[in-house]
């Protein structure tokens, strides 16, 4: 039977994080569609919930006087399947909000739920690894900033500090480019068992960027900033992709579940690394 | 356990009061107070779309919304939709679309939201806003082809 | 056929709307005044000896009115073939999640809150987990009274084995001696979930004279009172039994579940009692398909004539018996498949493990054994370097050939399935089928055969005061749309619109015994009471109206719309009211038409065949299909995508075309699930997915849009119209001819189930098939 006492809707993120201060028993529920998951399945039975619901700032997606975007933590994965803006290298977020569970649920679901909780099988940290985003957090301490690539700590740790919200997500400014996210489900909506985020930037000399990680079925986005330069520097190549490939597939810890084996899983992220940089290497030809 | 506290919840445009505990969902309160049945509890976390009700506008998993959360919502169920899904309800009785009726108050609700974004939504759109409604029974065929019927209506 | 005929059309379902307005009952939208909730306490163990219970704390906690532990209850046992299961754990626990205790409280909140606050003492026991361990010397034994249990039939068991069957046509050593190629393979099937989208449940009350009644998630209300009765040693005129709708069933809620335990909690409580699993109990303990282990053998002639075919059987049978022997004997009944095979022998074994029951799922043990048989037949095709449809055209049973064991076949469809597939599928032209980049291409090909029919059924036609009718079957509506076919036929029968005609719920008081919604039979065998009881609703009509019109019976036709007359003379005529007006106040008594009848056609003929322990021994008349798939395999993950489907059945006559094509639409789908994602996963003793996260089931995007349905009609000569069943068979062969696809695209040859992206890359790389 749930313990739960209380229902706060404060107004300001600063509020919120002061109510969250409150015990290690007050949780913090943003779209519900995780918690409320998780607290029918009994696995969490917090005795305060502090909503988000009511939080204006929160909402909406608005531009950063650096050219960015500033998601607000409260963004649907709906809007953010329908964001123009994201665009270019930013695609690859577009494309894994577009891939979250399933229509309903992604009525529901928040980007910042979803990275505040760091399910390992989720689909935005890779992404948001990938487009080099930044997350930021309030707390009655004020606002502070962690890139996405130090923010996922393991199986659903994050730097997230006591009584801290995430706030918003930051973006760097658009630039030519492409972005995508493949992912590997069992069916449609389902976690992934591998997923590839892939986030390229033509630089003006001709140079590129990458920025690309690997979700699904290991605790933590697998990353390597290594890896971005080999890719960058061989130009997306079939050779640089392999290397890319096999260095990520040892740099993964990937878990044995009922969604596939560790195995297989080291044995698709190669393959699949391999094919989202010859998509990618497509779509900028086609571009220029 | 906590205690109930009052609220008033806006389901299909009439207000009610009722008295829900803050970790009752949205989909208890419906079945349990209001007596508004044909949202299904199917699997209770959100996996299967039987649970399926509007909040302005939008489908959402009754299961996984609080109901005290809903406390400045217009809600619609099964029993209290219209209008496109009205429409819906013919499409899907000529096309056969109804096996065990489970899945169905969610797939007219989902369907009906759909709609309403895209009128002219193509199979592929279809298949794809109905993938977070299960059916072990159709098949999905009659299913996809009622609503697709409804959407060629609106491109005429 | 008149063009008024009812008999055909895809008429809308009599119960739509309601299903449609959200204003269909299922059994956890019931309420009764003063009614408790109920909650289960599960083992923790696979198998254990119960030492001692302490409800003590359960038993004082807010709303708590009842805690009934295994000492409540008496030792009764029930089974559908062998009675070994208590309604509730008794002794001893044989599966994580058996229910060991049950609670009604004032909520449901309340109950599941006591039942953490129980305590049982557990002996642990040896856990068996595998089939194999099962039938290791020195095994655990999990049913010690196995040999005293009452058992419907000969069964040939002992040990951990629950259940052995043989049967065998001709001579098995000159088959082997007389074949060019003989191939030889072991196939695996995995464990499937109904995943009705209804969780079971049940509500039951108890009236002022102590007499139960009972409402609850169902296929068949009669086995529910047989069950409950016989698990609480309760006498069947003592309980009614009641349905409300049915969210889907499968298989999964033809046997008993929880309504033994609730109708004891109401006895017990005194007060109505409802208990609703959540979709993590449904998993973990009603019941599921039974993974299957097979060994095919078949010989062949150079030419493709198949000569001889040995198969073995290892089945799983969980924890109790259920259903289990007559799915062992079924699959070893279809393993020959739809095929003329003079020399077949197959035997099968079916053993006890801790898990929770295997039992009935549509397709009943056919899509185990044809996921080797007809993947197998696609590899002799291959090896002697013949088209797979001509050497399954070239063996396929004809009009005047027997299934096997030696049962006649009324109709045999198969030959115009196989042309309806190929044709439509444009199979000759598959060479010209273009892969997406990146992907691999193929169409696939199977046949099946799966029966209709089986056991007794019963149908009340009464015609009421206004010459309306009401139709009394028993039989359960589960969703596949019965109760309007079985109105269909009798409004046909009586040439009245079918709005003239009501259908009754199914009611153990008041409804003519229906062994169940199962088998694919109730079109079949309630369909041919129905009609029969129309006809003789119209025998009484024309009595009376011969009297009336002063003519001869013989001289009088039922016209459309309620009406009788004189075949010839226009004006002649009585509507049915004027009929039933005099029958009830005048002469003869109110017009009720009945007919009931039992499937008799031996399944073996004993001048052919030998059979050993095969549990039925008439089963049924014979449905054939063919299947024909478009599959697409992503070279970098393996993964299978089918694009496209033809699924064709011989299904006697459509009563109603529109439910036949949903039948093997739904079918198919299930059957795509099957071959390719879905397996309960047990992770020791615990089953690791019973949540619908982590156990997946098709999505609108996984099941073809391109699901295409044929209806081919060779009629059977007792089916009320023609007509035979089409609930099962469109699930048979699903996997086959996905396997045969891939084969056909990769090269690569899968023979365990499910056909995973993992078991498809590995297989491509072993092959040198990508990259």
């Amino acid at each position: 039977m749930s313990a739960l006492k209380q229902l706060h809707f404060p107004q300001t993120p600063e509020e919120a994080a002061r109510l969250l201060a409150r015990g290690d028993d007050v949780r913090c529920i943003a779209g519900g569609a995780s918690l409320v998951a998780m607290m029918n399945l009994d696995l969490v039975d917090p005795v305060e919930l502090v909503s988000l619901a009511e939080v204006a700032e929160l909402r909406g997606i608005s531009a950063t006087p650096d050219g960015g975007l500033r998601i607000g933590a409260m963004t649907r994965h709906r809007e953010l399947e329908a964001e123009a803006r994201l665009a270019g290298p930013l695609a690859v977020l577009r494309e894994a909000a577009g891939k979250v569970a399933n229509p309903p649920v992604r009525n529901m679901g928040t980007i910042g739920g979803v990275v505040a909780l760091a399910d390992p099988a989720a689909d935005y940290p890779s992404a948001l690894v990938a487009a080099d985003a930044v997350v930021e957090l309030a707390s009655e301490r004020g606002r502070r900033r962690v890139p996405a690539r130090e923010f996922f700590l393991g199986l659903y740790t994050t730097a997230l500090a006591p009584a801290e919200i995430v706030s918003a997500i930051l973006l760097p400014p658009a630039a030519p480019g492409v972005g995508l996210y493949d992912k590997l489900a069992r069916v449609a909506g389902d976690h992934a068992i591998v997923a590839v985020a892939l986030s390229v930037t033509r630089r003006a000399d001709a140079g590129i960027a990458v920025g690309r990680a690997i979700g699904g079925g290991a605790p933590t986005p697998v990353h390597d900033p290594k890896v971005d330069a080999l890719l960058a520097q061989g130009r997306l190549s079939d050779a640089a992709a392999a290397q890319a490939g096999a260095a990520l597939a040892a740099a993964a810890d990937p878990t044995d579940d009922v969604r596939a084996s560790a195995e297989y899983r080291r044995l698709a992220i190669p393959r699949m690394v391999a094919r989202a940089v010859a998509r990618a290497r497509d779509e900028l030809e086609r571009a220029r | 356990m906590s205690a109930r506290q009052t609220l008033v919840l806006r389901v299909n445009d009439t207000e009610h009061e009722v008295r829900a505990a803050l970790h009752d969902t949205l989909l208890t309160v419906l079945r349990d107070q209001l007596q508004l049945t044909g949202a299904k509890r199917g699997c209770n976390h959100g996996v299967c779309g039987a649970c399926t009700v509007l909040v302005d506008g939008r489908p959402v998993r009754a299961c996984l919304t609080l109901a005290h959360t809903c406390r400045s919502a217009a809600i619609t169920t099964i029993e209290g939709a219209r209008g496109i899904a009205d429409r819906l309800r013919e499409a899907f009785e000529q096309a056969g679309a109804v096996q065990c009726g489970f899945c169905s108050s969610g797939m007219v609700l989902t369907a009906s939201a759909l709609l309403a974004a895209r009128p002219a939504a193509s199979v592929e759109e279809i298949r794809a806003g109905l993938s977070g409604n299960l059916c072990r029974c159709t098949g999905y065929r009659k299913i996809v082809d009622a609503v697709r019927a409804v959407a060629q209506g609106a491109e005429r | 056929m008149s063009d008024q005929s009812l008999i055909g059309r895809s008429l809308p379902r009599v119960e739509i709307r309601e299903k449609l307005t959200g204003r269909a009952q299922y059994i956890a939208d019931l309420y009764r005044p003063g009614m408790l909730h109920g909650a289960l306490v599960g083992s923790p163990h696979p198998h254990a000896r119960i030492v001692s219970y302490d409800v003590r704390a359960a038993r004082a906690a807010p709303g708590v009115r009842c805690v009934l532990t295994g000492e409540d209850f008496g030792d009764h046992r029930m089974g559908a073939f062998i009675k070994d299961e208590h309604a509730i754990a008794k002794g001893k626990v044989r599966y994580v999640g058996e229910p060991v205790v049950a609670i009604a409280a004032e909520t449901e909140a309340q109950a599941r809150a006591a039942a953490l606050l129980v305590e049982v003492r557990y002996e642990e026991l040896p856990a068996i987990l595998a089939p194999e361990d099962a039938l290791a010397p020195g095994a655990a034994i999990i049913h010690e009274e196995l040999a005293s249990y009452f058992k419907v039939f000969e069964a040939v068991c002992g040990g951990n084995v629950c259940s052995s069957t043989e049967l065998a046509e001709g001579d098995l050593e000159r088959g082997w001696r007389e074949s060019d190629l003989v191939v030889e393979h072991e196939y695996r099937t995995a464990p499937q979930a109904h995943v009705s989208l209804e969780p079971c449940g049940a509500l039951a009350e108890v009236d002022a004279a102590g007499r139960v009644t009972l409402w609850s998630a169902n296929q068949s209300v009669f086995r529910v009172q047989a069950s409950v009765c016989e698990s609480l040693g309760l006498p069947m005129s003592r309980l009614r039994c009641l349905t409300p709708r049915v969210g889907a069933g499968f298989g999964n809620k033809m046997e008993a579940h929880i309504q033994p335990i609730v109708v004891k909690l109401a006895l017990a409580a005194g007060r109505p009692v409802k208990l609703v699993l959540s979709r993590e109990e449904d998993f973990e303990i009603v019941r599921a398909r039974h993974p299957f282990k097979v060994r095919v053998k078949t010989g062949v002639k150079k030419d493709g004539t198949f000569v001889a075919r040995d198969v073995e059987v290892l089945a799983d049978g969980g924890a109790y018996a259920d259903d289990s022997p007559g799915v062992l004997g079924y699959s070893l009944l279809m393993a020959r498949g739809p095929y003329r095979i003079p020399h077949t022998r197959c035997r099968g074994t079916l053993v006890y493990t801790n898990k929770l029951r295997f039992g009935a799922f549509r397709g009943f043990g056919n899509p185990q054994v044809s996921f080797g048989t007809e993947t197998q037949i696609d590899e002799i095709a291959a090896r002697l370097g013949i088209d797979p449809v001509a050497i399954r055209r070239k063996n396929a049973l004809g009009p005047d050939d027997r299934w096997f064991g030696g049962q006649q076949l009324g109709s045999n469809g198969l030959a115009e399935c196989i042309e309806v597939a190929e044709r439509e599928s444009k199979w000759k032209d598959r060479a010209q089928l273009a892969a997406a980049p990146g992907k691999r291409r193929a169409l696939g090909f199977a046949c099946t055969a799966h029966i209709s029919g089986l056991l007794g059924t019963g149908a009340i036609v009464r015609l009421l005061e206004d010459g309306s009718v009401v139709l009394n079957t028993g039989a359960v509506d589960i969703g596949q749309g019965s109760d309007t076919i079985l109105t269909q036929i009798c409004a046909d029968a009586l040439k009245i619109p079918l709005d003239r005609v009501s259908i009754a719920s199914p009611d153990t008081d008041g409804s003519p015994y229906n062994w169940g919604t199962t088998a694919s039979r109730v079109t079949y065998t309630t369909g041919r009471a129905v009609f029969a009881a129309a006809r003789e609703v119209e025998r009484q009509i024309k009595t009376h109206a011969a009297e009336l019109l002063e003519c001869a019976e013989a001289d009088l036709e039922l016209r459309p719309g309620g009406v009788v007359g004189i075949k010839g003379v226009p004006g002649k005529e009585l509507p049915f009211l004027a009929i039933s007006a005099r029958a009830h106040w005048r002469k003869g008594g109110p017009i009720i038409g009945t007919n009931s009848w039992v499937f008799d056609q031996p399944t073996v003929d004993p001048k052919r065949a030998v059979a050993v322990g095969l549990p039925f021994p008439q089963i049924g008349v014979y449905s054939f299909g063919a299947l024909c798939v478009d599959v697409e395999i992503d070279e970098t993950t393996g993964q299978i995508e089918v694009r496209r489907a033809w699924t064709v059945a011989d299904v006697g006559r459509a009563i109603n075309r529109g439910s036949v094509e949903g039948q093997l639409e739904g079918a198919f789908a299930q059957g795509l699930g099957f071959a390719l994602v879905e397996e309960m996963v047990w992770n020791g003793p615990r089953l690791a997915n019973p949540t619908l996260m982590d156990y997946k089931v098709p999505t609108s995007r996984e099941v073809p849009y391109e699901l295409h349905s044929y209806i081919v009609e060779s009629p059977d000569p007792d089916g009320p119209f023609g007509a035979k069943g089409v609930g099962e068979i469109g699930i048979n062969v699903v996997a086959a001819a996905i396997a045969n696809a891939v084969a056909a695209a990769t090269g690569v040859r899968l023979r365990q189930l499910p056909m995973t992206p993992e078991r498809v890359l590995r297989g491509m790389l072993a092959a040198g098939a990508s990259g």
